[in-house]
């Protein structure tokens, strides 16, 4: 299964697009531009809904339209930010699924918040009608802004380990 | 001056504590992503392309608390990220290009966020708020790709 694994990472390193990525010297910047921001709209548009439902900021719209809204861009943003990521990611895929770091960030984090803001998006139609939301959903949106945070942490963490 | 700044003994502790530094460092990133995030927003829906189930100025009053905020903390984390190595940083082409982008949008954001309330009483969009919004998403992203270059291009950061 690892040896598996191994051969995928190696086959991505030599593809041509790992092989841009990792060793030309606009290639892996671009690249990161693209995961960024993508990751831009992806946590802007996630995180409005989370501080909306948590009662700060201005309440002027409900969380549920707000979320409603932002959906279609929601997942258009996780989309480029998979396709940053997985290009990122073929550049040097057999370090990476060596990192400890970074077996934190995808093997834990990233599958726990994404799960958990799917759970929150589905949720926020129906705490988020009213402009008070319950205490529930309150926790809700403040424990998927500390999940990625953990997010962020455990890739800030990939080059140092 | 600024190797005056790198050598402040507060600058030194954060740059020699590990923790101290990367916290830091999640912290800008955190809060580039908020802050660009919900400009971008904003940006795309002026060009109609996302959230036409309601007007630019109820967006924009959603999200202004949040891009300010968010881009306070970014200008905060980022200047002790300088500070740890400000002599350096001052003197590679990509950081200044990435301080001139940055003061652009801004000023760009903030006359968006001010004639967003008289362009949603037009009939429709006009083009220059769709040029104006155009040119902010652009910098912003241009931004971004400044700030990877620092690393791409100086191995500093």
């Amino acid at each position: 299964m690892y040896s598996l694994l191994f051969a995928f990472c190696k086959w991505l390193e030599r593809s041509p697009w790992g092989h841009w990525v990792g060793d030309t010297l606009w290639g892996y910047p671009f690249v990161q531009m693209i995961h960024f921001s993508g990751l831009s709209l992806w946590l802007g548009t996630n995180i409005a809904v989370d501080l909306r439902l948590m009662g700060l900021g201005r309440r002027r719209q409900t969380a549920a339209a707000l979320s409603e809204n932002l959906f279609a861009l929601n997942w258009a943003a996780f989309c480029i930010v998979v396709l940053g990521g997985f290009l990122l990611f073929s550049a040097s895929a057999s370090a990476y699924v060596q990192n400890i770091a970074f077996q934190y960030k995808l093997g834990i984090f990233v599958p726990l918040a994404l799960t958990w803001h799917i759970v929150v998006q589905r949720k926020a139609r129906v705490w988020g009608r009213t402009p008070e939301v319950p205490t529930a959903a309150r926790l809700a949106g403040l424990l998927e802004m500390l999940l990625w945070l953990c997010v962020v942490t455990a890739a800030v963490e990939i080059p140092n380990h | 001056m600024w190797e005056a700044l790198e050598q402040m003994p507060w600058v030194q502790t954060l740059s020699g504590t590990g923790w101290m530094y990367a916290s830091v460092s999640v912290v800008h990133y955190f809060s580039i992503f908020i802050c660009i995030g919900t400009i971008v927003i904003l940006d795309l829906r002026i060009l109609g392309l996302t959230a036409r189930g309601q007007t630019a100025t109820q967006l924009a009053d959603q999200l202004s608390p949040w891009t300010w905020t968010f881009l306070a903390l970014a200008l905060v984390s980022g200047f002790l990220e300088f500070a740890t190595g400000a002599g350096d940083y001052v003197q590679t082409w990509p950081f200044r290009v990435k301080m001139l982008v940055i003061l652009a949008a801004i000023a760009l954001t903030i006359i968006v966020r001010s004639n967003v309330p008289r362009w949603d009483r037009l009939p429709q969009m006009p083009a220059s708020a769709k040029v104006l919004a155009a040119a902010s998403l652009v910098l912003w992203i241009g931004s971004i790709l400044a700030g990877t270059e620092i690393a791409a291009l100086t191995g500093l950061g």
